[in-house]
């Protein structure tokens, strides 16, 4: 059984949630996954369409009062076991829109977050780090008993 | 020469390996459309890895789908390509039994995975999976056409030949191209060829015609709301419908090779080459068409090149 | 055919791939990364935090002195802090490891604390300008008035105003300015 839990966690599939985010880190996120200098398809990462395939959850954007139903909705689509990174400031801390009117909140106040990478926008290296740290995590939650 | 009545039984083992020299097509596309653009790629075994990590993963039926028929279809998906993939011959190794290897039973065994994609897009209760399952729809409806025409130009051909009228048997079409030479070297069956290969990316889902999983347009189409093991289960069904289509290929238009397991290697060779013209290769270099210009595109060449295929084997008689 | 030129060119150089993470990645050195603070060189002038862009530059009163807290979850990293200190103590370098896990979200934190110092003529506390800073002000280090480390505010002002030949101005000398209730920032709260 372990066998086939490594095996298996050598597929993370990649979802992006945008939380009301100004782009930025999603430029940088599709820069890392679709250009050929910095290459997720080596960590057997592959960014799938839909929130039912996906495993690890990577959120950007402070969560906007706007979006706020849409991305809990989304996040419960998305199947057991996952891990959650949050790309940015943004969903750390609400970055430079912090004290605003139109913010929910860090996004840890709704949703179980697991890593964190900082930056305006993170390096796509920076990007890939957090990656492999939530790749890391992921390992140990298939290996858990469902 | 594996005896024809044994055939049913060699879905087990035949199914198998199918399954493992699928994926591993798979992986090998996986990696060289990486290396053509300059990137490293998966490892080649990434999708066995794909596969087991979906097994180990809960599935989710959503609320407004029939969860009977939402979980069966991949399953029926898969066992029309199992059985399918037991009547590709393989010259002088392998062949089917004479009442299942036909090319009618072929043919209507190559539209249940398009049925069940169009059937799980419209079940899952999803906006996206509905317009997936149009699509779907739409497509197998245009390329439905030049198929017909290029299966029907072949069996023509062998059958007339051979002084009937048309001879559907795929060991006949083997054993005559073993005579007479490949149908891949005769300038008459050249717009058969062209006919078949148009085809071919619409069937498999690749680029410009994979309209119906698009990703970033439709959140992949029809198969959107499934995940865990059913998920498991559509990509091999997809993988195993690239081998019998280019098995298929092959046995249409170049069977010829030595007996025994070279006959068996050559055969897998004549498949990655195959996988890596017409599958790579075009999914290297264009985009996505729309589902219109798809559907008229079909409806003008491809269905030409039929006719005119059609036509020459007739005039040949 | 232009294609098949690109598709030869590509297999035959190779992949462009970015070694990271199984191998070292190139890093520039004028990259805006994490915060460095140097509290030998820090007046407590406050630039930074009113510059700063994420607010996420905090000063703090002890009774020891002023404590610098900086956030890197909300730093944009924009540069602005260390484009505005004019003694340079604040510095972002290049290091971009900054990716964590949840638990030490509130330990990404850059600190440092300027000390009170004791007044010779009054002995109230106060801060003193940075040597840093005094270089920068100062045309030579032979120029720079001892006072400036060793009086507070106010009795430097007392002492301008008695060297001062204005009549009447010698009655001015009100020591403990800086004892009267201070000005505090909404984000602050006092600590004793």
């Amino acid at each position: 059984m372990s066998l086939l839990n490594t095996i298996a966690s050598r597929s993370p599939w990649l979802y992006r949630i945008n939380a009301g985010s100004c782009n930025g880190c999603d430029v940088e996120l599709a820069t890392t996954a679709c250009i050929p200098r910095y290459d997720v398809e080596r960590l057997g990462c592959q960014y799938c369409g839909s929130p039912k395939h996906a495993d690890i959850v990577l959120i950007t954007g402070p969560l906007t009062m706007k979006v706020k139903e849409k991305v809990l909705r989304v996040f419960q689509e998305i199947p057991e076991p996952k891990v959650t990174v949050a790309i940015g400031i943004c969903p750390i801390s609400g970055g430079v829109f912090r004290d605003s009117y139109a913010i929910a909140g860090p996004m840890d106040s709704y949703l179980p977050i697991d890593v964190n990478v900082p930056g305006c926008p993170p390096r796509p290296q920076a990007i890939i780090e957090g990656i492999a740290m939530a790749i890391d995590i992921w390992r140990q939650r298939i290996q858990e008993p469902a | 020469m594996i005896n024809s009545f044994l055939a049913p039984l060699m879905i087990v083992p035949l199914g198998i390996a199918a399954l493992i020299f699928g994926l591993f097509l798979k992986g090998v596309d996986r990696i060289v459309i990486a290396r053509m653009q300059r990137r490293i790629g998966p490892p080649l075994l990434q999708p066995f890895f794909d596969i087991i990590k979906l097994m180990r993963k809960q599935t989710l039926v959503p609320e407004g789908a029939p969860r009977r028929l939402f979980l069966a279809l991949p399953a029926v998906g898969v066992g029309s390509m199992l059985i399918a993939v037991t009547l590709i011959p393989i010259a002088g190794v392998y062949q089917p039994s004479a009442g299942l290897g036909d090319l009618l039973v072929l043919l209507y065994l190559l539209t249940v995975p398009a049925v069940v994609l169009m059937l799980a897009g419209s079940c899952s209760g999803s906006v996206y999976g509905a317009v997936g399952f149009s699509r779907e729809m739409a497509l197998v409806l245009a390329y439905e056409g030049p198929l017909l025409m290029a299966l029907a130009s072949v069996a023509l051909k062998v059958g007339l030949a051979q002084g009937g009228w048309v001879s559907f048997s795929l060991s006949e079409i083997v054993a005559y191209q073993q005579q007479h030479g490949a149908f891949l070297f005769d300038p008459w069956m050249w717009p058969v060829l062209a006919a078949y290969v148009l085809f071919m990316p619409a069937n498999l889902g690749i680029p410009p015609f994979d309209i119906p999983e698009a990703e970033s347009e439709v959140l992949e189409g029809p198969i959107l709301e499934y995940s865990g093991p059913a998920l498991a289960l559509f990509h091999l069904m997809s993988a195993l419908k690239t081998l019998v289509v280019v098995g298929l290929a092959i046995t249409l238009f170049f069977p010829n090779g030595p007996a025994g397991f070279a006959g068996v290697l050559v055969f897998l060779v004549k498949c990655l080459v195959i996988t890596f013209l017409c599958k790579t290769l075009l999914r290297a270099l264009v985009g996505r068409m729309r589902i219109d210009q798809a559907f008229w595109f079909y409806l003008k060449w491809p269905e030409l090149l039929g006719v005119v295929g059609l036509i020459g084997v007739l005039a040949q008689a | 055919m232009n294609f098949l030129k690109v598709l030869f060119r590509n297999l035959r150089q190779g992949p462009s791939t970015d070694p990271f993470p199984f191998g070292e990645t190139f890093t520039p050195e004028a990259l805006r990364g994490r915060i460095a603070f140097d509290a030998s060189r820090c007046s407590v002038c406050r630039m930074c935090e009113h510059v700063c862009a994420g607010g996420a530059i905090r000063f703090e009163e002890t009774p020891q002195g002023v404590e610098f807290i900086l956030w890197h979850n909300t730093c944009t990293f924009c540069g602005l802090c260390e484009h505005y200190c004019v003694p340079k103590a604040i510095h972002l370098t290049n290091d971009w490891h900054l990716a964590h896990k949840q638990e030490d979200k509130y330990r990404m934190i850059e600190e440092g604390t300027m000390y009170f110092k004791s007044c010779v003529a009054c002995s109230s506390a106060f801060l003193p300008p940075s040597d840093a800073l005094l270089d920068k002000v100062y045309p030579t280090p032979a120029a720079i008035d001892p006072a400036m480390s060793e009086l507070c505010p106010d009795c430097r002002r007392a002492r301008a105003a008695a060297q001062q030949t204005t009549p009447g101005m010698a009655q001015i000398h009100e020591p403990g300015l800086t004892l009267r209730p201070l000005r505090l920032n909404h984000n602050e709260k006092r600590h004793d």
